[in-house]
């Protein structure tokens, strides 16, 4: 167990402190550096499928996502497989903002669900924690043809697949055509540099702007000014992940684009404190005209029998912008992991193979109405996309997806980078001050903080 | 009287200095044993953790080794670091001073005679009792940036054109921080000066009204000192929370703008929960109790001074 | 005199003015001023029952005044019970609340009797040590302690919160009760003990009802903040049938691109009723509790 055993172990601590007099410690610490994997159960041969045991308990927390209908569809097959082998499997959902304390607790802790639902990069944050499923996603590889390049990215540690890929939550832009008519648009942006000259044009009409979040929005404000930044040819750090790179002049670029951006007011200036769902807020209530998001504001607008129908027949959605230097896009990827805590792994397995057979998995994503997508080649579309080719650019925007922290490898320090909103803060700070030089600076320190820590 | 009251002040904890009784410390001990225990395996024990935690290099998850000082040291150099202990500090000095001011005055009128008083009472203690989180969140829907109605009431009232980014930039968010907390904190402070209030003897006002002392002079030189006790407890207790205070800042703004309103609790939490980093997270926290120690031997002494 | 005093909280009433008075005073100095403070501290509560009770479509009109409500409609409280658990958060918030305050209230009275009442060297500074726990900020302690949890096996247990919440009540119920002990004459102790009691006997039979109103004021104290705290239980809490109210409110009327404000505001107003009918009767036992603890500091 070489990561849960170093010079100078919490054991060795407590001795010296004389806690362990105390009783209560000696015990739990000496299980503790024992290491967990020696209490789950060997796992089957590579190869052989997964059998779930019956009367075994498991529990899988996730996000609650934004359509209810597809967390109700997920519970249905969990009552389903339950009932059919004779296990019992519980589903439990919390915000995206709580899933990653109640995951931190459980690490460690070294106890709690079975399952975890990792959003971004989390299986490198707690690679000592996750099981090795490498012979599971090998054959469902087999099965459903390859991975998209951000799940594998992130679930890939070292080698070993640390979690089973599961979906994406595409963002793409939603906006409102007769607005767009108003302006004087023929046709939604497909650059940057369109985009600004938009949001000129329906200021100088006195339109309601386009907006995106400078906050600290878990997903929107990261799949907006990450691609920004990308497609700029700024690069937060050098391939191998050691170098900050982010003093340059493609950053300098991205940032006089946003300033300028700003300044003219071809975006909303109070999007400095919102979170992921002001831009929805806004738009329902007919006060901004186009932002990036995930389907959920299209889904709102068409599919719920809400109050808010207001601007379902003038809600169209398109796709990323591209750069002057490349055409990227950012979406919130999620994947299942086993911790290596459980008791029951094998059913837990099971489990997931169950979720991501073929045919249930069509059935969550029609239930989602195009609010997920899925990871693998044969998960990629779903009838849902076909009926209501509006949801189109929600496709269209999953191969261009890179990660957080890309190109260099996902890993601890670019979670850390995310986590702390480095790239997003340094476009706040930029168009806030209209400094772009100070904004660097800033980020850069903060950079190399992060990828050169101490000990 | 007053040496009543000081001996009380000043030896809130502490016994009368007698020699052992063995039955006594026996029982004493006995006694403590319920509540000690449960302090020492849920305080004790993770406090102990968490300061090894801040010495080591250890992450969620991995157990890291000794490195010294090195993260506290590496912290300082950490912008947001200083940024969050600025914040820290004068969250909690300005919010005090008007939780003060203002549980003064809120205890001043309870203590009057007046119609539905004991509702009134009830009503005012209403930002106390209700669950943090949740009140935190009505005030955060009544700053939103978007339908605030507090920008309502600011815009129609003719105070501004266009209202105010409460949230959004430091300034104001760190006061919208501030506006939350008092209203949230001062009826605490209200209802303990109330009960010293009625302590006071009224004899003591009468004898001062009939020497010609004027109302000021009355509060001064009666109300000011007999509060002392309570005074010292309510400001320690108040302070050493609103130090620590985690649910407001995070649910509030959590750090926007660009990590200009942390806190150090909730940069703490960012780096230690979100990045991953406990260990920076322990040292981030453990900031706090050198500080707080300080400061609540500084209000100990002030305080405690003899009239 | 204190034993009086802690006897008869009602009727320690505030100071007498002068009874000629002049409205106009009067109004100057109470009445407006606690109007003021009055509506200040409400208008949020206002502003949740207003927000509660509009629709979707008039919550996010920012056209209409948002000072009033056109077509209030109880839909959110509907929802509230019918589409969330939230009677079953309640309930377990009840139950954890009271579980834990009786927990600290034991823990305190035995031992702010022992701190107050006998003499044994330690004492003093077991009684700092106890109040120091205070500066240890929860920020640092919830990852160990997640840890002690799982080592006993409390996940998911409403055990996790009885046993953890008692460790923000105790230091100040114990102080509170301390004052409390103190005004107690021991001459009726020492009546107690010369008749026969035990020193326990007599804690129990003469100190203990005699300190009912600090009691009571320690547990509604200790009520309040267990009911509203959120970071234990977002951790240890895990199914949603065992969630307290803050969690589950906070968990599941937010999902993810979406505040329900109308049910959020429901929630908060409700999950706040409970509490707040407690004090409405009880508020002057607590104010007196406070009393005697404010006068031996």
């Amino acid at each position: 167990m070489g990561e849960r055993e170093p010079a100078w172990s919490r054991r060795d601590f407590l001795k010296t402190t004389g806690l362990a007099a105390a009783g209560l410690a000696a015990g739990p610490i000496i299980a503790a550096c024992g290491g967990s994997p020696a209490s789950s159960p060997t796992a089957a041969p590579a190869g052989a499928i997964p059998k779930p045991r019956p009367g075994a308990q498991i529990r899988l927390l996730q996000w609650v996502s934004f359509v209810p209908a597809a967390d109700d569809e997920i519970r249905r097959q969990a009552k389903e497989f339950s009932d059919a082998n004779n296990v019992q499997v519980t589903i439990e959902t919390v915000t995206g903002d709580q899933l990653q304390p109640k995951t931190a607790a459980a690490v460690e802790a070294g106890s709690g669900p079975d399952i975890i639902q990792m959003q971004y990069g989390w299986p490198h944050l707690y690679d000592t924690a996750c099981m090795d499923v490498t012979d599971m996603v090998d054959m469902l590889k087999g099965k459903l043809g390859t991975v998209n390049q951000v799940n594998d990215a992130f679930c890939k540690v070292n080698g070993k697949y640390l979690a089973v890929p599961y979906c994406q939550v595409p963002n793409a832009w939603s906006y409102r055509t007769d607005l767009w008519q108003q302006g004087g648009l023929s046709g939604f942006f497909t650059t940057w540099d369109e985009l600004a000259a938009s949001g000129k044009q329906l200021k100088s009409k006195g339109l309601p702007p386009i907006a995106v979040s400078l906050g600290h929005a878990y997903g929107d404000a990261i799949t907006m000014w990450y691609p920004v930044l990308w497609d700029f040819g700024g690069r937060e750090v050098s391939s191998d992940g050691k170098h900050v790179t982010i003093n340059s002049k493609e950053t300098t670029d991205a940032l006089n684009w946003a300033i300028d951006t700003w300044k003219s007011g071809a975006i909303s200036q109070n999007t400095l404190s919102w979170l992921d769902p002001d831009n929805n807020q806004a738009y329902h209530s007919g006060l901004i005209t186009a932002t990036l998001n995930g389907a959920s504001i299209y889904i709102k607008e068409t599919y719920t029998t809400a109050t808010n129908h207001k601007f379902a027949a003038v809600t169209d959605n398109a796709a990323q912008p591209k750069g002057r230097q490349g055409a990227s896009t950012l979406n919130l990827i999620f994947n299942h992991a086993i911790m290596k805590w459980s008791n029951e792994a094998e059913t837990a397995k099971a489990f997931i193979l169950y979720l991501m057979d073929s045919t249930n998995y069509q059935k969550w994503l029609n239930a989602s109405v195009g609010y997920n997508a899925g990871p693998f080649k044969a998960l990629s579309n779903a009838d849902v996309f076909q009926k209501d080719t509006k949801l189109k650019p929600f496709l269209d925007v999953v191969g261009a997806g890179r990660w957080p922290g890309w190109p260099a490898q996902p890993s601890k320090a670019t979670a850390q980078s995310q986590v702390q909103f480095v790239i997003v803060d340094m476009f706040a700070k930029a168009v806030t001050s209209g400094d772009a030089k100070g904004a660097i600076a800033d980020a850069e320190q903060k950079l190399k903080r992060i990828y050169e820590l101490p000990g | 009287m007053a040496t009543t009251t000081r001996r009380a002040a000043l030896g809130r904890l502490a016994g009368p200095r007698v020699r052992l009784f063995q039955r006594e410390a026996r029982l004493g001990y006995l006694l403590l044993a319920p509540a000690l225990l449960l302090l020492l395996v849920f305080v004790a024990y993770p406090f102990l953790f968490g300061i090894w935690l801040s010495v080591t290099n250890s992450q969620i998850g991995v157990n890291g080794h000794f490195i010294g000082l090195g993260n506290f040291d590496f912290e300082r150099g950490d912008t947001v670091f200083i940024q969050s202990f600025v914040n820290t500090i004068s969250y909690t000095a300005i919010t005090t001073v008007f939780k003060l001011f203002l549980g003064m005055v809120m205890a001043l009128l309870l203590n009057q005679v007046f119609p539905a008083q004991r509702f009134f009472r009830a009503a005012l203690l209403l930002p106390w009792i209700i669950p943090s989180v949740l009140s935190t969140l009505a005030w955060r829907w009544m700053f939103d940036p978007t339908f605030s109605v507090v920008n309502w009431v600011v815009i129609h009232g003719h105070l501004s054109a266009t209202g105010v980014d409460w949230l959004g930039k430091t300034t104001t968010a760190l006061t919208s921080l501030m506006i939350v907390n008092v209203w949230r904190g001062t009826p605490f402070y209200g209802i303990a000066f109330l009960a010293g209030l009625q302590t006071i003897p009224q004899d003591l006002y009468e004898a001062a009204r009939v020497d010609g002392a004027s109302r000021w002079q009355q509060f001064r030189s009666i109300t000011v000192p007999m509060l002392r006790p309570v005074l010292l407890v309510v400001l320690l207790l108040s302070t050493i929370l609103t130090f620590g205070d985690f649910t407001l800042p995070y649910v509030l703004t959590n750090g926007a703008p660009f990590n200009s309103t942390h806190v150090l609790s909730t940069w703490a939490f960012a780096i230690g929960v979100g990045g991953g980093y406990i260990s920076i997270g322990a040292a981030i926290s453990l900031v706090l109790f050198p500080l707080l120690s300080a400061i609540v031997f500084g209000v100990m002494v002030v305080l405690r001074r003899p009239e | 005199m204190a034993a009086t005093r802690a006897a008869r909280p009602v009727r320690f009433g505030p100071p007498r003015r002068q009874v000629g008075e002049r409205f106009r005073g009067r109004l100057f100095r109470v009445y407006i001023p606690v109007a003021v403070f009055t509506f200040i501290t409400l208008f949020p509560f206002y502003w949740m029952a207003i927000t509660s009770i509009k629709s979707n479509s008039e919550l996010l009109d920012h056209t209409k005044n948002p000072l009033f409500v056109l077509q209030p409609n109880l839909q959110n409280y509907a929802d509230l019970f019918t589409k969330t658990n939230f009677i079953r958060w309640t309930i377990n918030s009840a139950v954890v609340a009271l579980a834990s305050t009786s927990v600290s209230l034991v823990c305190s009275i035995l031992a702010g009797y022992s701190l107050a009442r006998l003499r044994y060297r330690g004492a003093n500074a077991i009684g700092w040590g106890v109040f120091v726990t205070y500066l240890v900020p929860p920020t640092l302690l919830f990852l160990p302690m997640a840890f002690v949890i799982a080592q006993l096996h409390l996940f998911n247990n409403y055990l996790s919160l009885i046993l953890t919440y008692p460790t923000f009540l105790i230091p100040f119920c114990t102080w509170l009760l301390m004052g409390y002990f103190r005004g107690i004459p021991r001459e009726l102790e020492e009546a107690a003990l010369v008749d026969g009691a035990s020193r326990v006997q007599a804690m129990l039979r003469v100190v203990i009802p005699l300190a009912l109103p600090g009691i009571l004021s320690a547990g509604m104290f200790a009520f309040t903040l267990s009911w509203g705290e959120f970071l234990y239980a977002l951790v240890f809490m895990n199914d949603t049938v065992v969630k307290t109210v803050p969690v589950g409110v906070v968990n599941e009327l937010i999902k993810g691109d979406e505040f329900f404000w109308g049910e959020l505001m429901a929630a908060a107003l409700l999950g706040s009723v409970p509490v707040a009918i407690l004090y409405s009767f009880f508020v002057d036992y607590f104010v007196a509790g406070m009393t005697a603890g404010a006068v031996k500091g």
